[in-house]
This record gives structure tokens, C-alpha cells and sequence, in this order.
């Protein structure tokens, strides 16, 4: 009897992208209120004109998030954006799950090109400076030491704003 | 050490050597190409290459569609359109790049616009936007330094917009780097020693950035021994065809090192003082490219040490204790630059180039804010950025 040749439907990783997808909410949130709050994050994004998105999204066909700036702040717009002026791309699940879990910074995720970028060179410079600051606000000194290359000061009003975000800033995205 | 992960992408063929020229009409035809337009600038046809280009030509049954000879010093998207109209009015099917930076980077942005049949560069600016396919592109360099001809990149100004206009895409890549000595003989010594110092950046921040790989490495350690062993006598001795064919080697190796590893802080802080002072881009590689690395000292010490192998030779890098190896490489390149200023009067600091002291902030915002400081070791601040200045002035 002749074999059979059938196509293969490859099955999907639920619990890694439902991580992704949780993360992408705390870190869309965290950008919303940090970028209220935080003056450094405030200058870095004044270049970026109003109305201006940026989407991070997982390859090929994977959870998405974007951003929105108005108003001097970053708007966390959910998957309600499907294309944006800048693009950040994680190249599969895997590589997405490493640095959203935080076990790889994205300095080496740009150089291992898990993550890449499509739109202006120059937003990506800007960008990945005030993804520094949210990580060094979000998680304790040892695990951002191990992702960046020089872990920003943590002034007083970061470390109030750390208080707010784990309290009410992630849950109101104020 | 081997890096976790890497990736490294060079489908560029490379012909190189005596009359390599003469193989460009058969090279076209594999392509299947038959009417080539050309994109070189002045200086290249002033030379006499224009001629030697069409000779190459002679007997081989392929008319060249058009030859466009007017690529200004800095590739603006005026000349690309320019560009773009003759090649669809000519019915051109291809591209050849003779030239340096300027006309390598405006073959690409016309092959942008004549692959995505558009006339508007803008829309395609970024990195990851092109999604086709290009037409054969050959690239002839005329100089030995910006490796351009087997990069991933291309910069065009936009003067109505006043914007530089960088792109970024593997399909930006040509499909053929073409390395003849005689194209490089007429360079003049101050542009000879410039260019490769560009190209001698490129190979050092390949090296000691974080994308740094395998491959990249060989790439940029085979490049800076051919540079230190041929820099000098290319300078004093242009008409000699051996040294010259090396350094376009080494120029193109340099190339494929840094689109596969990126630059750092140098390439950053050049690109900034080039887009406030004009200074020429190889000019600013060759100030800066000892105070970048004394910079990134304390971050990589032990790769710019291993650098003094290719630099110095095994003698002094087995004399050299290990713990003084880095400061030796940085010396050596100070001796260098001394050499090429007492040679060509190839400015040392930013003072000779012509720089005045109130532009310095402003160059160090601009520098942070520059692409290439992603993947340099150190992380710059503006004051870094400032200090490093001030240094260099
Ligand atoms: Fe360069």
C-alpha cells in the first residue's frame, strides 16, 4: 500500500504565549504610567511627534501590543493596533518568551537578533533608552543588572514610582 | 568565546585582482543582465576609470544602457530621481555602482525606486521596510574604505526635507563586489589614508562590539593586518598596484565584518560630527578611533588586547604582558595616525579638522542618538559623549 503523505498542522505553545500576552499588558501599562511620571522618559519621547505608534510584536503570527503617544505620554493601546509608525518584532515564541520573562536584556536580543526592529533607526535608540528605565523600575537592581549595559540611578522618585507602579500604576495605568 | 547565538549573511561574490574589470560583461550576463546603467560621480570619469569601464565592455556584445556621471559628494534623493528616470528611459536592467560611498549608496537608492517602481525614497527609509527582490546590482569601489559594497545599508539625504535618510535591508545587499587595483590607483594619499582608517574602524569596532561573532572576527582580523602591513605604503606609493588591490581587500572585508557586528561609539560620534561639521567621514574614523576605544576600555579590555596580535605582529604581542596589551593597541594606532598626519596631513584632532569648540554639545547629542551606539559595549551618555569631545578636540 502506498504511504500516505498528509500536511502537518504544528500544535500551539498556550503557555508561553499566554506569558507573553500578560507581560505585554504589564509592560504596556507600565509604559503608560511610567511615562507620566518619570521626567527622563517624558524628554526622551518629546522628539517623537503626537499621534506617533509603536507596536511589539512576536513573529509570525504572534500577540502584539502597541503604543500610542499623546500628549507627551505613552497610551498602552492593547492589540487595537495592528500596524504602527515603528515596529518592534521578536523572531519566534521562544526568543519573545526570553526576553519578556526577563531572561535575556535587549541589547543582546538586538545583537542575537531575537528582536528587530522596522521603521526609523534613530526612534530605536531612543526606545530602547526608555525601555531601560521601565525595566529598572519594574524589577529589582540584581535581575536588571544582568540585562542592561549601565542600570540607570534609582533616585528617590523612582523608587516611589516603583511603590505606585506595583501598587495601583500596572492595575490603573496612571 | 563563542556567542550564544549568531547570525552572519554575506552573498555578496567577490572578484578581485588583475583586470577583474574585464569579467564584469560576462558576470552581467549570469545575472542575466544586458543593459547595465552606470552610477560613478566626476572625479571617477576625471580619472580616466570611465574609459578603462567601457573598454572592459569591448567586444562582448552588451550596450551599457546609460552611464550617469554626476553623483555629487554627498547622495542626495534629487540625483536618485534624477537617476531613476533615465534608467526606466533607457529600459536599463540593471545597476553598476563605480565609485565610493556616495555613488555605491545612490545605485542602491535608485534601485530601490526602479525595484518598488516608485519616486518617493522616503517611503522605504528604515530599517526592515523593502520586501522585493532587486534588480543585479555590481559595485566597483573606487576607494578602499567604506565597505559599502557588501553592506546591508545605504544613507541618502533628502535636501528639500533637510533629513538624513538611512535604509537597512539584506535586499540592499549587491550581488557582486568587483575589486580591479586599477580603480584604486588614482586615489590621491589624504583620501587614501582617510578611507582606510574608515575601514580600519570598521574592522576594530566589528571586533569589540556585542554582535560580534566567528565569522565577523576572522573577517575584521584579516582586514587590520592587510591595513597595518599596506596602509603606509599605499599612502607614500599610490601607483603600486599590489598594495592598492589590498587594501580593497581589506576594505571589503572590513565591510562584511561590521554589517554583521555593527560599528559603536566611533562610527557615532562621526557620524554626528559629520552631520554638524562636515567633516569628511573617513577624517572623523581617524580622530576618534583611539579615544572610542580607550573609552570602551574598561568594558572589553581583553578583545582590543587580542586586537595587538593583528596590529602589532606576534613579536610585540608575545613581548606585551597581557595585562598591558589593550593600552599597546590603543598606542599603536596613536603611532599610526602620527605616521599618515606626517605623511598626507591627515588631521588628528578635531581642532585641525576645522571643528570649533561651542559645536561639542551638540555633536554629543546628536552622537547619542545615532543607531550605531546600540551595539558598543559601553552605554554612552551625553556626558560620556562630551567627554570623549573634548578629548578628541
Ligand atoms: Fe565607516
Amino acid at each position: 500500500m502506498a504511504v500516505q503523505y498528509r500536511p502537518i498542522v504544528p500544535g500551539i505553545k498556550r503557555f508561553k504565549i499566554l506569558v507573553i500576552k500578560i507581560v505585554f499588558i504589564v509592560l504596556g501599562r507600565a509604559f503608560q504610567s511610567a511615562s507620566q511620571h518619570d521626567e527622563e522618559i517624558r524628554k526622551e519621547i518629546s522628539s517623537w511627534r503626537d499621534g506617533f505608534t509603536l507596536i511589539m510584536k512576536v513573529m509570525p503570527d504572534g500577540p502584539y501590543m502597541g503604543l500610542e503617544k499623546k500628549n507627551n505620554m505613552l497610551e498602552f493601546k492593547g492589540s487595537q493596533l495592528k500596524q504602527a509608525d515603528f515596529e518592534i518584532y521578536f523572531k519566534n515564541v521562544e526568543s519573545a518568551f526570553m526576553i519578556m520573562t526577563p531572561q535575556m536584556g535587549s541589547h543582546q536580543a538586538f545583537a542575537e537578533r531575537r528582536m528587530s526592529i522596522k521603521g526609523d533607526l534613530g526612534i530605536a535608540t531612543v526606545f530602547t533608552r526608555v525601555l531601560v528605565i521601565v525595566m529598572s523600575v519594574l524589577y529589582p537592581e540584581f535581575i536588571v543588572k544582568r540585562l542592561v549595559k549601565r542600570v540607570p540611578p534609582l533616585t528617590l522618585k523612582r523608587a516611589g514610582l516603583r511603590v505606585w507602579l506595583y501598587t495601583l500604576g500596572i492595575l490603573l495605568g496612571k | 568565546m563563542l556567542p550564544s547565538y549568531y547570525e552572519f549573511h554575506n552573498p555578496v561574490k567577490i572578484i578581485s585582482g588583475n583586470k577583474a574589470l574585464d569579467n564584469l560583461p560576462s558576470e552581467l550576463e549570469i545575472l542575466g543582465a544586458k543593459r547595465p546603467m552606470v552610477v560613478t560621480d566626476k572625479g571617477v570619469a576625471g580619472a580616466g576609470l570611465v574609459k578603462i569601464f567601457i573598454d572592459s565592455f569591448g567586444s562582448s556584445g552588451m550596450t551599457i544602457g546609460a552611464i550617469f556621471d554626476d553623483v555629487p559628494p554627498d547622495s542626495s534623493s534629487e540625483v536618485v530621481e534624477k537617476i531613476t528616470s533615465i534608467f526606466r528611459q533607457n529600459q536599463c536592467d540593471s545597476l553598476v555602482a563605480l565609485g565610493g560611498g556616495s555613488v555605491i549608496d545612490t545605485a542602491k537608492g535608485v534601485n530601490i525606486l526602479v525595484t518598488e517602481n516608485s519616486d518617493d525614497l522616503l517611503k522605504f527609509s528604515g530599517a526592515e521596510v523593502l520586501r522585493k527582490k532587486m534588480k543585479p546590482l555590481v559595485v566597483i569601489p573606487t576607494t578602499s574604505g567604506t565597505g559599502s559594497e557588501v553592506t546591508v545599508v545605504a544613507v541618502i539625504s533628502d535636501v528639500k526635507r533637510n533629513i538624513k535618510m538611512p535604509f537597512a535591508s539584506t535586499y540592499l545587499l549587491p550581488d557582486i563586489a568587483l575589486l580591479d587595483p586599477r580603480m584604486t590607483l588614482t586615489l590621491p594619499p589624504k583620501m587614501t589614508a582617510a578611507t582606510a582608517m574608515d575601514a580600519m574602524s570598521h574592522a576594530v569596532e566589528s571586533y569589540i562590539n556585542l554582535q560580534k561573532n566567528p565569522m565577523s572576527d576572522a573577517y575584521a582580523v584579516a582586514a587590520i593586518e592587510i591595513i597595518c602591513e599596506n596602509v603606509l605604503k599605499a599612502v607614500s606609493d599610490g601607483n603600486n598596484a599590489q598594495v592598492r588591490l589590498a587594501m580593497a581587500n581589506a576594505s571589503t572585508m572590513a565591510g562584511i565584518a561590521f554589517s554583521n557586528s555593527m560599528v559603536g561609539v566611533v562610527h557615532a560620534l562621526g557620524h554626528a560630527a559629520g552631520g554638524i561639521c562636515h567633516i569628511p567621514h573617513g577624517v572623523a574614523m581617524n580622530i576618534f578611533l583611539p579615544f572610542g576605544l580607550e573609552y570602551n576600555l574598561p568594558k572589553c579590555r581583553e578583545n582590543i588586547g587580542k586586537l595587538l596580535l593583528h596590529i602589532a605582529g606576534d613579536e610585540v604581542y608575545a613581548r606585551t604582558p597581557e595585562s598591558r596589551r589593550a593600552e599597546q593597541t590603543i598606542n599603536y594606532i596613536v603611532e599610526l595616525r602620527k605616521a599618515l598626519n606626517e605623511l598626507c596631513g591627515l588631521p588628528i584632532n578635531l581642532k585641525q579638522a576645522g571643528v570649533t569648540e561651542d559645536k561639542l554639545s551638540e555633536i554629543a547629542q546628536a552622537a547619542i542618538n545615532d543607531p550605531s551606539i546600540v551595539m558598543n559595549p559601553r552605554e554612552m551618555d551625553v556626558n560620556d559623549a562630551l567627554a570623549i569631545l573634548k578629548k578628541a578636540f
